[in-house]
């Protein structure tokens, strides 16, 4: 399945009911679902917030690969912008040293199995997996 | 859809879907909550990145005036963000099903 999303957050309300679609027509496992779900958000929240004035909207494609849910956003003539490059998240510093923000990319990573990042002719393609467990329904 | 509301024994009740259309709502909300008290988290379902920046920065300022919020039933995947994010070490989190 593959849509286009108007670059703005009041497109979550509709990124999840087509992502709850996915879902339920592939009857992908209740467990892996949350993770999905906010993979997508993080994901398609940094490409709005880095890039408010491309001219497109952005491609959310999920596919079922024999419960493997494989997720693609691609995102088009926008700068360059590796979601896959290692940034420093001290998840481990007291309340008062903490800084509001930037654990999007921190939690996507801690919640998916892969994630890669395609750039080409000013092209952004980002895409990620997620298994169930093997005893998962 | 998200919703956020005292509860009838003065703690603070979520609901629904606390994403980044909807943290301005809940920071709003929490901007107004000026001593500690309790969260509810029976009824909220999904949280990301947007939410914890509400929480983090509405906690930050009641622990500089001396009190501090305490979330409870939070659901298992809603805990796996909060351990994700270290959030397990600056909150006093009860899952859902730790009460008596």
């Amino acid at each position: 399945m593959q849509r286009t999303f108007p670059r703005s957050f009041a497109s979550l309300e509709d990124i999840f009911g087509f992502a709850e679609a996915f879902f339920a027509e592939q009857k992908i496992a209740q467990s892996i679902r949350y993770p999905v779900l906010c993979a997508v958000e993080e994901l398609f929240t940094n490409l709005v917030k880095y890039n408010p004035d491309a001219p497109r909207d952005i491609l959310l494609s999920m596919r079922n690969n024999g419960g493997r849910v494989e997720v693609s956003l691609t995102d088009f003539d926008i700068d360059e912008f590796d979601v896959t490059a290692e940034r420093a998240v001290d998840t481990t510093a007291p309340l008062g040293e903490r800084k509001v923000g930037g654990l999007g990319l921190h939690l996507v990573r801690n919640m998916v199995d892969s994630l890669e990042y395609d750039y080409s002719d000013r092209q952004s393609t980002i895409t990620f997996t997620k298994e169930a467990e093997e005893d998962d329904v | 859809m998200f919703e956020i509301s005292y509860g009838e024994n003065g703690e603070i009740v979520c609901a629904g879907r606390l994403d980044a259309a909807q943290c301005g709502k809940a920071q709003a909300f929490m901007d107004a909550v000026t001593e500690g008290g309790t969260l509810d988290f029976a009824a909220l379902e999904y949280i990301s990145s947007a939410g914890l920046g509400v929480l983090l920065k509405t906690q930050k300022r009641l622990v500089d005036a001396g009190a501090g919020l305490r979330i409870v039933n939070v659901n298992r995947h809603i805990h796996d963000v909060f351990r994700y994010s270290g959030f397990t070490a600056i909150f006093d989190i009860e899952a859902a099903g730790d009460r008596p």
